[in-house]
């Protein structure tokens, strides 16, 4: 038996400083974003939370694959349907999405007077806000980008014509980007000034869809009427309809017969509003976050 | 080398309300006591200590840093706990502490080891994995004082940490935070109504009444002795009094069962144990009598 | 003279029994009623102000049952713990409006006497909603005393109170007690029970734990030995002396005291300055460790 010298030791684990690196806004930015775009689909949440978006997902990207499939399989030279119709076909399903998901996103946390650790930190309100407008922007796309994915990868292994497949899937891409970044702003928002449980769900859904119907409605009546402009002119009372305006005038999408603004016009006056629609929830956003106290 | 330095500090709102009228003291390092400040004022100074709101007039800074200009980095530095609710029942402790600590600027691996090694310090164990929904008072409030340290600040500040909590549990609490200062190497500003739990925790204590500074001082000068004993016996207190004073003691009895004493000197203590054993009555304290916290808010009362 | 009786009370709410077999007389004078959360007070309070029937026993004030007698109210003086006012009113009105409910011959005077008592009047013509949450317990206090009831039950009333409007309020229930009156309030913070309450009732898990004062009870707890810490001339040789004395059963010497251990608090407050005398040693101080309320209920709370 050898005499070892320091065989026992009693380690300190009392508490430690911290002299690692401490990490700027940017990072921290893009945690919260990275962070809350992940919560929208239930990622690192309960199981439970995870259910309804990724069914939502499922349901929105299973006609794509259908569609691509019997096109494929079919011999079709095309796809049957635009890439920049296929989320505003299914909006009452992406409004559901939304609905759904922009109160956890943000009602949760002013409920329940979370936002105020937020604040106590080197976190800005500005990029608070901004973080979870991305972040919802970024779910919406996912949401209406991955079927269009899917069109597109199966236009391409149906050997369809791949120029026309590629402008086409980036018009709806771009298309895309605008419903998302439109119904974040309108969403989020609204989600903002409705902290009670469900109200913001109700509330959103029910004015997605009230405002399609009315845009719709509307538009129907004036063409009756033979005012095709007017017809036109109310795709502005939906997000819906605004960014299918977009797309076709200034993306150069198909209109597909539907009602447009006369003239150039029209497709300024309607980017503007998308425009208007974003800014003016930013602005919104940062007045009610300005109000919380810590 | 002081953590906070108010100089002249006021806040008005709307030119009607006045929170904070020409404040200046400074705070110095370990564990400090903010008492008195009520609603408006104590919510306005953090505010203003965290860089979130300007002040009026005059100015303070934290750490060395000016509120006015370097809130970010104050707030980098400084751990935060609020006196209100602030927990999402939905997230476990685990969870809602790393993502804290990541928006603190702490890497994913280092917030979430120093998560778990935080938790274990405030005694949060198997319930840390478990929904914060379900907690009790007492694991809330020390999940939001993790939350407050997990970033290693240098300061603390600690709004009515013992609210809600049971005798026990505002033991523990008043005990952990006794260790942040002492051990962790952390200064604390601590709120709280309650002056007995202050003068037990607080190296330094600062009064604030009516949104004007009341008194900055050393916990050790406010609850300084004073020149008097205080003496309890089983009973006839009176006649130990006149005993004393028989042998030259200023005495006299307050009640049935204690008297207060002049301390002259040393030999005052022999003739109050020569008295209590001469009479035969047992004496369960002998005490220098003390100045307590509270004793500030009387003395303005005195008029009455 | 208003004395307030709970015989055998107990409440339940389905399989929650809130209050389990509850017997106290409270009578003229502040008495606290102390608890853990949870441990049935409010519930408690809440039978004594006539808002719940007790699901067995009686809860009677001056011999006639609480429940269902609006006459009882001309006696007692409710503040409840609940912070929900109407925004909208003045101090003045609040306060007005509830001595007019009463009956009362003339309600403005009974209205600014009450106003007075709390020290409200400078802020009375302000609304409600502009006041802090101490003054609104102050308001509740003076509209609840409008009518000068004989008994006064307030629930957790010193709840967010800052240390001058918490000594204001301390004064005033000391006062009402001298006054007669019959004066509950109930807490779970002990710092203020002790400086206020003659008696106090402590509840635990629903059950009546003890009563008393609680120096009292403190000596009542008789399994549990009495701890002194002691500063003498000689620390080592007064802790040798009292062991071998058998005053006491335990010594511990520490940071320049010496800790000791005492079964019965008497013989040890008659042996102690005894032996210290007979062997020449000077006690500078003399501190029972535990007989703050805190300890005394920390025991009750564990049993």
């Amino acid at each position: 038996m050898t005499s070892g010298a320091d065989t026992g030791a009693i380690h300190d684990i009392g508490y430690r400083k911290y002299d690692g690196p401490r990490l700027g806004s940017a990072y921290v930015f893009r945690a919260l974003t990275l962070n809350s775009l992940r919560g929208t689909f239930g990622l690192g949440r309960s199981a439970r939370s995870k259910v309804m978006p990724m069914l939502l997902l499922a349901i929105l990207t299973v006609p794509a694959l259908l569609i691509a499939g019997i096109a494929v399989i079919g011999g079709a030279e095309k796809l049957p349907v635009d890439y920049t119709a296929y989320a505003i076909n299914l909006q009452v399903l992406v409004s559901v999405f939304v609905a759904a998901q922009a109160p956890q996103l943000v009602s949760r946390d002013l409920r329940h007077r979370v936002v105020g650790l937020y604040f106590s930190r080197p976190m800005s309100h500005g990029d608070y806000v901004r973080a979870k407008l991305l972040a919802m922007t970024g779910a919406i796309l996912v949401l209406t980008g991955l079927p269009l994915l899917v069109l597109y990868v199966g236009a391409l292994l149906g050997k369809m014509s791949i120029g026309s497949n590629t402008q086409g899937f980036l018009r709806g891409l771009a298309g895309a980007v605008v419903l998302s970044a439109v119904l974040a702003a309108i969403s989020v928002t609204m989600s903002a000034f409705t902290t009670r449980r469900g109200l913001g769900v109700a509330a959103i859904v029910t004015v997605l869809l009230v405002l399609s119907g009315v845009s719709g409605t509307v538009s129907a009546i004036a063409e009756q009427q033979g005012n095709s402009s007017l017809a036109g002119w109310a795709g502005l009372l939906s997000p819906y309809s605004l960014v299918y305006v977009v797309e076709a005038k200034v993306l150069g999408a198909d209109a597909n017969g539907a009602s447009m603004p006369p003239g150039a016009i029209g497709g300024v006056v309607f980017c503007l509003a998308a425009v208007a629609i974003v800014a003016g929830a930013y602005a919104l956003l940062m007045l009610r976050y300005r109000r919380v106290s810590v | 080398m002081s953590t906070v330095v108010l100089r002249d500090l006021t806040k008005t709102y709307g030119g009607k309300v006045t929170a904070l009228s020409g404040l200046s003291a400074e705070l110095p390092a370990g564990v400090t006591g903010l008492v008195g400040a009520n609603g408006a004022g104590k919510s306005t100074l953090i505010r203003i200590l965290l860089g979130l709101t300007p002040a009026t007039s005059g100015g303070a800074s934290v750490l060395g840093l000016d509120v006015a200009t370097q809130g970010p980095e104050i707030r980098g530095r400084v751990g935060y706990m609020p006196e209100h609710d602030c927990l999402p029942p939905d997230m476990t402790a685990t969870e809602l502490v790393v993502h804290l600590g990541r928006m603190s600027g702490l890497p994913m691996t280092a917030a979430r080891e120093r998560t778990a090694d935080i938790l274990r310090l405030v005694s949060l164990h198997e319930e840390r994995y478990r929904p914060i929904g379900g907690y009790s008072t007492g694991m809330r409030q020390r999940v939001k004082l993790a939350q407050a340290l997990v970033h290693d600040p240098a300061l603390v500040l600690l709004d009515e940490p013992t609210n809600g909590l049971d005798p026990a549990g505002r033991d523990d609490m008043l005990d952990l935070i006794a260790r942040i200062g002492a051990l962790f190497g952390i200064s604390v500003v601590v709120t709280s109504h309650l002056m007995g739990e202050l003068e037990r925790v607080c190296q330094h204590i600062v009064v604030i009444d009516g949104g004007r500074l009341l008194r900055s001082a050393s916990t050790v000068d406010v609850t300084a002795v004073t020149g008097r004993l205080l003496v309890e016996v089983g009973d006839r207190a009176t006649e130990v009094a006149a005993h004393l004073v028989a042998v030259g003691v200023g005495a006299r009895a307050i009640s049935a069962q204690s008297l207060d004493v002049e301390l002259v000197d040393d030999a005052t203590y022999d003739h109050i144990r020569d008295a209590v054993v001469d009479l035969g009555v047992p004496m369960v304290r002998l005490q220098r009598a003390r100045h307590h916290m509270v004793d500030l808010f009387r003395d303005e009362q005195e008029p009455a | 003279m208003a004395v307030m009786e709970l015989a055998s009370v107990s409440r339940w709410f389905g399989n929650v029994v809130a209050v389990n077999d509850v017997s106290m007389s409270i009578g003229p004078g502040v008495t606290g009623l102390l608890g853990p959360n949870g441990a049935g007070k409010s519930t408690l309070i809440a039978m004594m102000s006539g808002f719940l029937p007790p699901s067995a026993g009686t809860v009677t004030l001056d011999g006639a049952p609480v429940w269902r007698r609006e006459q009882v109210y001309r006696q007692i003086g409710i503040v409840p713990e609940r912070e929900a006012m109407y925004d909208v009113v003045t101090g003045w009105t609040f306060v007005l409006t509830n001595a007019s409910l009463h009956g009362l011959a003339d309600p403005g005077a009974a209205a600014t006497r009450a106003i007075d008592t709390v020290e409200m009047s400078d802020a009375a013509q302000r609304e409600v909603s502009t006041y802090s949450k101490g003054m609104k317990q102050r308001i509740k206090m003076a509209a609840a005393l409008v009518h000068d009831p004989a008994v006064l039950l307030l629930d957790e009333p010193f709840n967010g109170m800052d240390p001058r409007q918490r000594l204001h309020l301390m004064d005033l229930l000391v006062t009402m007690g001298r006054e007669g009156r019959t004066v509950l309030f109930s807490s779970h913070i002990l710092e203020e029970v002790e400086q206020v309450a003659g008696t106090i009732q402590v509840m635990v898990a629903g059950r009546h734990a003890a009563s008393g004062d609680f120096r009292e009870i403190r000596r009542l707890m008789t399994e549990r030995p009495h701890m002194y810490t002691v500063t003498s001339s000689d620390d080592r040789a007064l802790a040798a002396a009292a062991l071998a004395d058998g005053a006491v059963s335990a010594v511990e010497l520490v940071d320049g005291q010496v800790r000791l251990q005492a079964g019965d608090s008497i013989r040890f407050g008659t042996s102690l300055p005894r032996l210290a005398r007979a062997a020449g040693i000077r006690l500078y101080d003399v501190s029972p460790a535990d007989e703050s309320l805190e300890s005394v209920f920390a025991y009750l709370v564990g049993r």
